[in-house]
C-alpha cells in the first residue's frame, strides 16, 4: 500500500459516541462520524434532531455527556472556544451573532484578531511598523470582504446590512481567522434559491481556495445533495445514516424519518 | 470659571473613563472609587510620612507627585490583577455587586486602620502647585493625554476586541478572543487610571479619608457614563464634566439642586437612551458642519458677486 492513501485514513475530525444530555432530553445519542480532509460534509435532519447541538459540542461551546472529539486523530488540546479557534476551528451560527454596533470592516478585523498581534505600548504609541501592519490587516480584511461581495459595504455598521449580506459578513468573518474545519450552521436559512444557488458556489471556491473542510447543517436537502461529498442524517439525537448523498436518499431510514413509515 | 470646580470637572472626566474601560467590553464595574480612594491613600501617605516625597514646607516637589502617581496607579493595577480573574467570572449585575462590595471592604478597611487616620483621614496633605490653576493645568494636560490613549485604544487590536466583547461575548470567543484575558487587561487599565487620578486628588483635595471611596461614589461616576455614553471615549468625558459641574453650577436654585442634579441624570437615558456622544451622532455632527461650511462659502462667493460684479469669462 502506498504511503497517500495511509495519510488521508486520518481524519480530520472523529466524533465517537458523543452524547448530549438536557435534562430528560437526551439531544444527541451516541454519535459517530469522520470528517475526512477536503469535504464537505452536510448534516441534516428533521428539526430538534441535534443536528445544531453537535456543532455546538465540536466547538466546546456546550460539554458532552459522554463521548470524545479527536483532531486529526488525537484528543483536543483545547476545552474553550478561542483555544479551538487558533487550533484551526471557525463557524458560523444559525441565529447570526455579527459584533452589530462595528462596521463591516472592524467585524472581520476582530476575526483577524490572531494576526494582529502586537505589543500594548507599540500600538498605542503608532510606530512605523505599528501602522504597516496595521495597514496589511486591513488589506487582508478587504480581500476578505470582496470574496463575499462586501467591499463596498465596508464602512457600514454591521447591524445596518440586509439578511443575505449578514449571512455572508459571518462567514467572512469566520474565514478571517484561517481556519482548517469551517462548521457552516445553516447558511442558506432565508435566502431565496437563486442566492442559494450562489451560496453553493461560494462555499466551493472558498473550500478550493483556502484548501478547507466544510461541515453543513442546512435543511434544503436538494442543495445538499448537490453540494455535498457526504452527508450523515440524524434524527432524534441518533444518527441514523452516512454515507454519499446518492446512498443516503435511497436508504429506508432516512425516507422514514422524513415522509414517515409507509405502514 | 472657577479652577476648582474646573479640577474637580476633570478628574471626574478622569475617572468617567475608567469606569468607561471596563463597560467598553460589556463588563459593569463599580469598582473604580475603591481604585480611587487607594491611589489617593497611597500619595497621603507617601507626601505625608517620608521626607523625599514632602518636600519642604507646604509644598512638594513635581517629580515626587508623578511618582507617587505611577506608584499608586501600580499598585491599583496589581489588586485589580489579583482580584479580576475570580471577580471577572460574574456577569451583568452580579459583577456590580461584586465591586460594589470590594470598594465596601476598602472603605470599612481605610476606616478601621490607625495609618490611615481613621475616620478623620489624613491630613496637610503637602501642594505641588501653588495655585489652583496649576493643578486644572497638570489636570488637563494629564486628561488629553488619556483621551489620546483611549481614542487610539479604540482603533486597536485590544479596543476592537473590547467592543466585540461586549457585542457578542460568545461569538467572539468563537473567533479566537480569549475573553477573560481582554476583559481582565480592560479591568487593569481602568484600575491604573482610578489610581493615579486619586493620587492627583489627593494632594488636590489636601486631606483624604475613606468616605472618598463610598457607594455614592460608585453611583454617581457610572452616572456620568450612562449620561454621556459608552460608545466612545468622547461620551465618558463630556458626562464628567457635565455631571460634576452641575452640582456647584446649580448652587443658585438651594435646595432645589438635589433634585434638579437627579432629574439630569434621569431624563439623559429617557432622552439619549444610548447616551449623549455616540459614534452616528458625532458622524452626524461632522456632516452638519461641513454642510453648514458650504453653506458659508456660497454665501461668501455671493456677497463676492454683489461686491464685484459677475465675473466675466
Amino acid at each position: 500500500m502506498s504511503a497517500a492513501p495511509l495519510l488521508e485514513a486520518v481524519p480530520l475530525l472523529q466524533v465517537e459516541g458523543l452524547s448530549c444530555r438536557f435534562g430528560g432530553l437526551l439531544a444527541l445519542n451516541n454519535v459517530s462520524l469522520a470528517v475526512r480532509q477536503g469535504e464537505i460534509f452536510g448534516l441534516i435532519g428533521p428539526n430538534g434532531a441535534g443536528k445544531t447541538t453537535l456543532f455546538n459540542v465540536i466547538s466546546a461551546l456546550t460539554p458532552p455527556s459522554s463521548g470524545r472529539v479527536l483532531w486529526r486523530g488525537a484528543l483536543i488540546p483545547a476545552s474553550r472556544p478561542d483555544q479551538l479557534s487558533r487550533l484551526g476551528l471557525a463557524r458560523t451560527f444559525q441565529n447570526l451573532r455579527l459584533f452589530d454596533s462595528l462596521s463591516v470592516r472592524d467585524n472581520v478585523l476582530v476575526g483577524l484578531h490572531r494576526f494582529a498581534a502586537s505589543p500594548l505600548a507599540a500600538g498605542l504609541l503608532g510606530s512605523a511598523g505599528e501602522r504597516r501592519r496595521q495597514r496589511q490587516l486591513e488589506q487582508r480584511a478587504l480581500e476578505l470582504l470582496a470574496l463575499v461581495a462586501l467591499e463596498d459595504e465596508a464602512d457600514l455598521p454591521a447591524a445596518s446590512l440586509p439578511y443575505g449580506e449578514r449571512r455572508r459578513l459571518e462567514l467572512a468573518r469566520a474565514l478571517a481567522t484561517e481556519p482548517q474545519l469551517l462548521l457552516l450552521d445553516e447558511p442558506a436559512a432565508g435566502m431565496n434559491p437563486a442566492e442559494k444557488n450562489d451560496l453553493c458556489g461560494l462555499i466551493r471556491t472558498i473550500r478550493d481556495r483556502f484548501d478547507l473542510t466544510v461541515m453543513i447543517i442546512e435543511h434544503h436537502v436538494p442543495l445538499m445533495m448537490r453540494l455535498c461529498d457526504r452527508l450523515a442524517v440524524l434524527n432524534f439525537g441518533e444518527r441514523i445514516a452516512l454515507g454519499s448523498p446518492a446512498a443516503v436518499r435511497q436508504d429506508p431510514r432516512v425516507i422514514e424519518a422524513y415522509l414517515g413509515s409507509a405502514r | 470659571m472657577d479652577a476648582g470646580l474646573l479640577e474637580q470637572m476633570l478628574i471626574g472626566a478622569l475617572l468617567a473613563l475608567s469606569v468607561y474601560l471596563p463597560l467598553r467590553c460589556g463588563q459593569l464595574s463599580l469598582a473604580t472609587p475603591g481604585f480611587f480612594a487607594i491611589g489617593g491613600t497611597v500619595a497621603a501617605l507617601l507626601s505625608t510620612r517620608i521626607p523625599i516625597f514632602a518636600g519642604t514646607g507646604a509644598t512638594s516637589p513635581l517629580p515626587a507627585l508623578l511618582l507617587e502617581m505611577t506608584l499608586a496607579g501600580l499598585l491599583a493595577g496589581l489588586l485589580a490583577l489579583a482580584i479580576g480573574g475570580t471577580v471577572l467570572r460574574l456577569r451583568g449585575i452580579y459583577l456590580a455587586i461584586a465591586t460594589i462590595a470590594l470598594v465596601e471592604i476598602l472603605r470599612v478597611i481605610t476606616l478601621n486602620l490607625s495609618f490611615t487616620g481613621g475616620a478623620l483621614g489624613i491630613f496637610g496633605i503637602p501642594q505641588p502647585f501653588t495655585t489652583t490653576a496649576g493643578y486644572a493645568g497638570f489636570t488637563l494636560v494629564l486628561l488629553a493625554l488619556v483621551c489620546w490613549l483611549c481614542a487610539r485604544l479604540e482603533q486597536l487590536r485590544l479596543g476592537r476586541a473590547m467592543a466585540a466583547i461586549r457585542d457578542d461575548e460568545l461569538a467572539a470567543a468563537c473567533v479566537g478572543i480569549d475573553t477573560a484575558q481582554v476583559k481582565l487587561q480592560a479591568f487593569v487599565l481602568s484600575a491604573l487610571l482610578a489610581g493615579l487620578t486619586g493620587a492627583l486628588a489627593a494632594h488636590f483635595l489636601n486631606s483624604w479619608n475613606a468616605k472618598v471611596g463610598s457607594f455614592d461614589a460608585s453611583i454617581t461616576t457610572l452616572a456620568f457614563v450612562v449620561f454621556g455614553g459608552s460608545r466612545t471615549w468622547l461620551g465618558p468625558v463630556i458626562g464628567g464634566l457635565v455631571l460634576s459641574a452641575l452640582p456647584e453650577l446649580l448652587r443658585p436654585v438651594g435646595d432645589l439642586r438635589l433634585i434638579v442634579f437627579g432629574l439630569v441624570i434621569l431624563l439623559g437615558p429617557v432622552l439619549f437612551p444610548q447616551g449623549l456622544i455616540t459614534p452616528q451622532g458625532l458622524q452626524g455632527l461632522g456632516h452638519r458642519l461641513l454642510g453648514y461650511g458650504q453653506q458659508l462659502r456660497g454665501y461668501g462667493h455671493k456677497l463676492l458677486v454683489r461686491v464685484n460684479g459677475p465675473r466675466r469669462p
